[in-house]
């Protein structure tokens, strides 16, 4: 049972302690009178790894908040306080940049930006440096789990006679504090840089899953701290029901942005699930050009191929060249969904033909399309039902399959992820 | 309002506008049907067979009781958006939810044991044998759940819950007093006789496990329904509540009717349905056993899955069907341990089942207090709940609800303890 002295004595500097450690010791003033017990320590978050800042204690007179400058000394039995430590009551609802570790991070969920998944922390690991404590890693395994049962000398005991190489006995589940974001509301004011920052280079399939998991505010609370960009392409990853939930609880402008940077199928899908008059609201709120595409997709219900189709293509006149072509594939790398096949279409808009990238690569950039585009091997027709449209493109072996009005008028194509994505959703 | 129902008449599909309606009307009609599981049915046969329709007048009580407390378990799902063991284990830490978590896995344990017993009882009626019908149940459970989609599943239990029917149709059959039962239903008969007390307490037991609380919960969580629709979602749990009970009510008229006047006393629900063919026909007994196997199956889906949900969510596991094996294996592995532990217990030869059962009763008895206790202290927090925390009224119902069921479950605890050592 070692005591350490915040200042002057720094033989046991530095080393590591558990929350639960902390947490439920007594706190004594410095002529040893019991004041209460520790019930949490708060930390300001401008650091990468932050120190205590004050601890809370309840005692007889309730709930009472000290600097954490004031402790003369700690240890497994306890705190004790220098004279003339000063009380003061701890705030109601947590300042700006201060979490209470206890109240806001033990026990609740947390993004592991690391791996990519959401966890609970069943402890804090702390550095003990010169009378400082710094948080430097939440624990979120079966260990942190049973220190907090209060059995971790007989389960060590125990697996050491009967398995010593037990990989439970070495491998703490420690997730680095950077890499962690916090979720609960009031934390929500607190900004944590290098997670905020990798939260965007997060595989947006992996945030749409995370969201899934995620109580109702915590989500919305992530996407809050998402930016545009990324919250529209972790939107596409996620179910439609879900996405239309997250986007009514933030304000119009903002939902209409996300949809905008969403490729025009997926924000439609998710605007027909918007309540009418939220919809109305957000697409008044949508720049024209976008509300109009996403408006004439709107018009086809979800399972036909007018819903599907997304109107983002290549479509060129058949007097230009390959090189346009390409030129063209470049220009509009960003915007464009998946593109295998290009789009032949004469002035009036009627499909022609269509060159796959392979016809592209194989002819000299000044031949023109018309002289090597092929007729399309199948189009569809708006109405047509999710069952047609899957087994054109698995018939004729279709990335991408034009759509056209009874006209002949190219509408847009639905491409195979798409269709995947329904066909497996409806199984 | 009627501008957006306009707008989902012209752009959703017919079949789809019903399947949108049922998703509303989901988690309190589900949790209400798989509350009148194996146990359920047995508790209100065997009450209806020995008592007549003096246990009757508890039906109207127990309606209450079971809406005031599935009112709460709905509204903190809609407002925190989070499940009851989430809520538990964030509010009272690790040791708490453990030993919660422990006594939840034992008590379901129980339920999923008398879930395959009324399997293996029913089919039995339709000449199926036990060691066929109890294995094929399991696998068939198994795989539904984990070869499913999430959809596809719910799909199922809502069809399933609709042949609660059976019980209400059995009645047709069993040609009933109406008056009778009308004086009973408002009229308390009580008697001072000890095995009526167990009885009525059984009944208050089966009606208002602890289970159900996190169940309904965490589906009204997985709807995601919001504040604004809180409306609807009330008006859901108390549908449900009321068709659980008009289904009980169903049970004990139908047994009350028949076997209570002929004298024929029964202790389990696939003796009640066996019974029921000499005095109300061939087609009863066949509703009744198919109401049994349909309520047995069903459950039995439901608590393994639903149990395994829980205690991942509280430890912080990765949890679903549509996670790979590799991801959430504390998840398949209770999952599948439960349903395989309920299906084998079943399956024992000569194994005691009565004494089983009561174990299970005892363990459901002794959770309850806590996880109502659990409730009002989180439904009552300003942080989580904001504006929606009980109003002072509702609160003191609340709290004599829980009291009374508190008092009721020790006393029920506490024969069950003597049963048990007897």
């Amino acid at each position: 049972m070692a005591e350490t002295a915040p200042q002057g004595e720094t033989a046991a500097d530095p080393r590591f302690r558990f929350l639960s450690s902390i947490v439920g010791r007594p706190v004594r003033g410095s002529d040893g009178a019991r004041l209460g017990t520790l019930t949490d320590l708060v930390v300001a978050t401008g650091e990468q790894y932050p120190p205590v800042e004050s601890l809370v204690l309840t005692g007889r007179g309730g709930r009472r908040q000290y600097q954490w400058s004031s402790v003369e000394r700690f240890g497994d039995r306890g705190l004790t306080l220098k004279a003339g430590a000063v009380a003061s009551t701890p705030p109601e609802q947590p300042l700006a940049d201060r979490i209470p570790l206890v109240e806001e991070i033990l026990d609740k969920q947390i993004v592991d930006v690391h791996d990519a998944k959401l966890v609970r922390v069943n402890d804090l690991h702390f550095l003990e440096l010169k009378g400082q404590l710094r948080v430097a890693h939440v624990d979120v395994g079966l260990r942190g789990l049973i220190r907090r049962m209060g059995w971790e000398p007989f389960v060590d005991r125990t697996l050491r006679l009967v398995r010593p190489g037990a990989p439970y006995l070495k491998a703490d589940h420690l997730v680095s504090w950077k890499l962690v974001q916090p979720l609960d509301q009031s934390a929500g004011k607190v900004r944590l840089e290098v997670a905020q920052r990798l939260l965007a280079t997060l595989h947006p399939a992996d945030l749409a899953e995370i969201m899934e998991d995620l109580g109702r505010d915590q989500r919305t609370v992530l996407l809050g701290r998402l930016d545009v960009e990324t919250a529209a392409e972790a939107l596409e990853e996620a179910s439609s029901e879900l996405a239309a939930q997250l986007l009514e609880e933030v304000p119009p402008e903002k939902a209409a942005d996300i949809l905008e940077e969403m490729a025009p199928d997926e924000a439609a899908d998710v605007l027909s699930d918007l309540p009418g008059d939220t919809r109305d609201e957000v697409l008044a709120a949508m720049e024209r050009p976008e509300a109009r595409e996403v408006e004439a997709l709107l018009a086809y219900p979800q399972d036909t191929a007018g819903g599907l189709m997304t109107p983002d293509r290549i479509q060129l006149a058949p007097e230009r060249t390959v090189a346009d072509a390409i030129g063209e594939l470049r220009r509009r790398d960003e915007e464009l969904p998946l593109v295998y096949e290009i789009f032949v279409a004469d002035a009036g808009g009627r499909l022609l033909g269509i060159c796959t990238l392979r016809d592209l690569v194989l002819h000299e950039p000044a031949t023109r399309l018309g002289a090597i585009m092929r007729e399309a091997p199948a189009t569809l027709g708006v109405h047509d039902r999710l069952r047609e449209v899957a087994a054109a493109a698995a018939k004729y072996n279709l990335v991408s399959v034009p759509v056209i009005d009874e006209a002949g008028v190219l509408q847009g194509m639905v491409t195979v992820d798409d269709i995947l994505g329904e066909v497996l959703d409806g199984r | 309002m009627a501008a957006e129902a306009a707008v989902a008449q012209r752009r959703v599909p017919f079949n789809r506008r019903i399947m949108l309606f049922l998703a509303v009307l989901g988690p309190g009609l589900i949790t209400a049907s798989v509350d009148n599981d194996a146990g359920g049915i047995t508790t209100y046969s065997v009450a209806g067979a020995t008592w007549g329709y003096d246990l009757l007048w508890t039906l109207i009580p127990i309606t209450v009781a079971l809406i005031v407390v599935q009112e709460m378990s709905a509204r903190m799902g809609v407002i925190t958006g989070k499940g009851l063991s989430d809520l538990i284990r964030e509010n009272f830490g690790v040791r708490v939810t453990f030993w919660m978590s422990i006594a939840l896995i034992v008590a379901n344990l129980g339920n999923v044991v008398a879930e395959f017993a009324g399997v293996a009882a029913s089919l039995q009626i339709f000449g199926v044998p036990v060691w066929l019908s109890v294995p094929a149940a399991a696998v068939a459970v198994w795989l539904l759940v984990l070869k499913g989609t999430y959809r596809s599943v719910e799909k199922f239990f809502l069809v399933a819950s609709v042949f609660y029917v059976a019980y209400p149709v059995t009645l047709f059959f069993a040609k009933p007093d109406w008056g009778e039962i009308g004086t009973a239903l408002v009229v308390p008969h009580l008697h001072s006789d000890g095995a009526y007390v167990a009885m009525l307490i059984g009944m208050v037991g089966t009606t208002i496990a602890p289970w159900m609380q996190f169940y309904l919960q965490a589906a009204v969580v997985e709807k995601g329904i919001k504040p604004e629709q809180y409306g609807m979602s009330r008006l859901d749990v108390i549908a449900g509540c009321v068709v659980t009970d008009v289904v009980a009510f169903a049970i004990v008229v139908a047994c009350a009717a028949t076997l209570h006047v002929a004298g024929v006393r029964v202790e389990t629900a696939g003796q009640a349905a066996m019974a029921l063919e000499p005095l109300a026909g061939r087609h009863a007994s066949w509703l009744f056993a198919f109401g049994l196997f349909n309520a047995s199956f069903f459950a039995a889906a439901i608590l393994p899955l639903s149990t395994a949900y829980f205690v991942c969510e509280a430890f912080g596991w990765e949890s679903g069907v549509d996670r790979k094996y590799g991801e959430a294996r504390q998840f398949y592995w209770l999952y599948t341990s439960i349903l395989v532990i309920g299906a084998a217990v079943v399956l024992w030869p000569r194994l005691p089942l009565v004494p089983i059962m009561l174990v299970s009763q005892v363990l459901n008895g002794m959770l309850l207090p806590f996880v109502l206790v659990f409730m009002l202290l989180l439904i009552n927090k300003e942080k989580l709940m904001g504006q929606w925390r009980n109003g002072r009224w509702f609160n003191g119902v609340a709290w004599i609800t829980t009291a009374v069921m508190i008092m009721l479950t020790v006393y029920l605890v506490a024969i069950g303890v003597r049963d048990l050592l007897a």
